[in-house]
């Protein structure tokens, strides 16, 4: 009886030290994370100016979908998921199993130069990048002086090209980021698996598609999610590179969200209407990815 | 157990994306929390001599709000001034989140408002500033037109600062190279600035003008000039049949393609373009000049005039306006005598302080009588000793008024999407009638 008492209380104990553990993440997230999203959750369902706000039912979800420029802006978030996301997932995975191979030298400084652009500023390198491109920048000029082009050409002025320097500058900021996560999901393969293959016959391609790719399954999963995630809430690049322009051609949600709170007659409620919209698109792609790409059962 | 795996994963999935949902939805509407974080010593001062100021200059405001409390430090020895520098983005930024949050005590005391922001803020939050109407500030004193920019509902909000008074700079040795000289600029239509402008073109190889792209500020310029505006006095969109508004978008697409002017695609390209020298002028508010002055080596090369006329509107003027503030004290203050009398005594009571901020800064003054002082006569050497101050109070004079509403920057953004849209080959009453109708959704019609 009496052991068995001692053997419950310690069980308590344990669990209370773990709860206990717990406790300040819970609550810091719960009060930094979880309330603030149920009160744009309440904010989402009422309209007005500013302070004087109330309440209208589904009236800002109806409205974002006769809103032009919104449509425009979920459009071009759609464009930078759709083109720049594979673009970047498989020069990572395809930089990871280079930078991975055993024989190569100096990996530490390779790695480090790849991943180093994911340790700058968003802030700063999207202005860097707009400097680039500018009429008179580094990029026009080295193609003037090649006599590719005769006068510099307004890269940010004009839509389709100033959506590729976006997609351009996502790229270079996020591969190296993505390798990574494929390095390090890398070094659970066993190098004697290639070793087999090799002896087999299987040429570096064939061992990469068949061998690599599928084992790192679990990774790409988990990196398509984040970088999804992270495309459909663009915010930087769209305000410091492009600012949105020309005529909205790379304004971003979330750029809208925000000229919506601050810029414009705030309309909070809108804005966390369209705030709720980027959420439900986030989990449905992040579900859609898991269903398609998690086959394990 | 595959079942049970399946809704691990699931759930894993879920709370992938909230969880990271969460953190970017804080940070799309929360760089006011970024910048607006940090608020220790930023808030109302608790020292009952010390005023806490946001302004964002340092070489024009921050400049002139230190001169206004000096001078008010001689017969206040106590008196203390907090400045706080602040971009007029961070400004509305945390302006915004102050006041939507019930946190108004994150506020200054005092701090500087665009005017084409004053009517959006005082209507967004009436409890964040102070009604001065009865402040002992006397406001017949400053330029009514200007008034108006910071009267909501017959209450004065604001104290005026500086005028946006519009000028056509140009570098007169540039001009001189293609035959031209400051009159050939003067008191001209946009036919003749674009014909003058292909000449200069032709000859020298740079353009007359550059500006911002993306951005609609040259185009409000030529609209106000002919005392026309993106609103009806109602505050109604006013667009896809203003004719003026017509003219401004076929001239502004016409001087860009014509090579006349060069769409930049940020600030600094834009200061550099007049600093380094490729290009022959500018037009913008008169402001623009503590920017201009920057570049040493071009002093007596720079002279200034007025802009052009738009063609065929009827009450086109060579005058116009852009930018300009003015000081709002907020509700925050803990000395509201004393920021109230701080203002009635310098901005709005003190000559000497807008003698001693004008050279310096170009801060053109919007009070009456300062504008009589003899230091706005004096030639300044780096226009080729011009007037130049005589010369802008007299284009401010003579600028007709126009209504900004409260929905301007809304209507900006529409018509900087409809300019881009033309200069590229859209239909302009197609491209206005969609802006009017971007305008008329987010005032929610």
């Amino acid at each position: 009886m009496n052991g068995k008492g001692k053997r419950m209380t310690l069980e308590k104990r344990h669990s209370l030290t773990g709860w206990g553990f717990l406790t300040p993440a819970v609550v810091l997230i719960v009060v930094m994370n979880f309330i603030p999203m149920l009160r744009a959750l309440l904010l989402s369902f009422q309209a007005g100016v500013g302070n004087r706000m109330s309440f209208a039912g589904l009236y800002n979800y109806i409205r974002m979908f006769q809103d032009a420029v919104f449509l425009r802006s979920l459009a071009n978030n759609f464009i930078y998921l759709l083109i720049q996301v594979p673009i970047m997932l498989v020069l990572a995975l395809v930089l990871a199993s280079l930078l991975n191979h055993k024989d190569l030298r100096l990996k530490g400084v390779f790695r480090t130069a790849i991943f180093l652009p994911c340790a700058t500023s968003l802030v700063s390198y999207a202005i860097i990048f707009r400097s680039l491109f500018a009429v008179d920048g580094f990029i026009n000029t080295v193609l003037v002086r090649l006599h590719i082009l005769d006068t510099g050409y307004n890269f940010l002025g004009h839509a389709f090209s100033a959506r590729i320097v976006i997609i351009l500058a996502l790229i270079w900021r996020w591969t190296g980021y993505n390798m990574v996560f494929y390095l390090s999901g890398l070094q659970n393969i066993e190098y004697s698996v290639y070793e087999a293959a090799k002896i087999d016959g299987a040429t570096p391609f064939q061992s990469f598609w068949k061998i690599t790719v599928p084992l790192l399954k679990p990774t790409i999963l988990l990196t398509a999610i984040m970088s999804t995630n992270g495309t459909l809430q663009l915010f930087d690049e769209s305000v410091n590179l492009t600012n949105g322009g020309p005529a909205n051609a790379t304004i971003t949600m979330s750029h809208y969200i925000y000229n919506m709170s601050f810029k414009y007659v705030p309309n909070f409620g809108y804005a966390a209407a369209m705030s709720y919209l980027i959420l439900f698109l986030v989990a449905a792609l992040a579900f859609i990815q898991m269903k398609v790409g998690d086959k394990r059962d | 157990m595959m079942k049970k795996k399946r809704i691990v994963a699931m759930l894993t999935a879920a709370a992938i994306a909230v969880s990271l949902t969460g953190c970017g939805t804080s940070a799309s509407d929360g760089t006011s929390a970024a910048s607006g974080g940090g608020n220790q010593g930023e808030s109302g001062t608790a020292d009952e001599n010390t005023l806490t100021v946001w302004c964002w200059d340092p070489a024009f405001n921050i400049r002139a709000i230190e001169t206004a409390g000096k001078l008010y430090q001689k017969d206040h020895p106590d008196f203390n001034l907090q400045i706080i520098e602040t971009p007029w983005e961070d400004v509305q930024t945390k302006l915004t989140t102050a006041a939507t949050s019930g946190n108004l005590d994150t506020l200054p005391d005092i701090l500087l408002m665009q005017d084409n922001a004053f009517q959006k803020n005082v209507i967004s939050y009436p409890d964040a500033f102070l009604d001065l109407s009865s402040s002992g500030i006397d406001f017949s004193e400053f330029s009514q037109a200007k008034v108006a920019y910071s009267t909501v509902d017959g209450k004065n909000y604001g104290v005026p600062f500086d005028n946006g008074a519009v000028i056509a700079a140009y570098r007169t040795d540039i001009l001189e190279m293609a035959g031209y000289t400051i009159e050939d600029f003067t008191d001209i239509t946009w036919s003749e600035y674009l014909e003058k402008g292909r000449v200069v073109l032709e000859k020298t190889g740079l353009p007359l003008l550059t500006c911002k792209g993306n951005e609609s500020d040259v185009a409000a310029m030529m609209l106000q000039s002919a005392g026309a505006s993106f609103f009806d006095e109602n505050g109604e969109p006013d667009m896809a049949d203003n004719e003026a508004l017509k003219e401004v978008v076929s001239t502004y697409a016409e001087l860009v393609k014509a090579g006349v002017m060069v769409e930049v695609n940020d600030w600094d390209q834009y200061i550099g373009s007049m600093t380094n020298g490729s290009v022959a002028g500018t037009i913008n508010g008169c402001w623009i000049m503590a920017s201009i002055q920057t570049a040493e080596d071009q002093a007596g090369k720079w002279e200034i005039t007025n802009i052009p006329r738009l063609d065929n509107v009827p009450g086109a003027t060579n005058y116009s306006n852009n930018g300009g503030s003015s000081w709002a004290i907020t509700t925050n203050c803990k000395n509201k005598e004393l920021a109230q009398d701080f203002m009635a005594e310098t901005f709005a009571g003190s000559t000497e302080l807008y003698e001693e901020i004008l050279p310096a800064t170009g801060a053109l003054t919007c009070y009456l009588p300062a504008a009589d002082s003899p230091v706005y006569s004096e030639p300044q050497k780096f226009y080729n000793g011009q007037s130049v101050f005589t010369l802008i109070t007299d284009y401010a004079a003579q600028t007709p008024g126009n209504h900004t509403g409260v929905y301007y920057y809304e209507a900006k953004d529409a018509i900087a999407v409809a300019i881009t849209n033309v200069v590229a080959g859209g239909d302009p009453d197609r491209e206005l009638k969609n802006a009017e109708d971007t305008v008329n959704f987010v005032m929610g019609k």
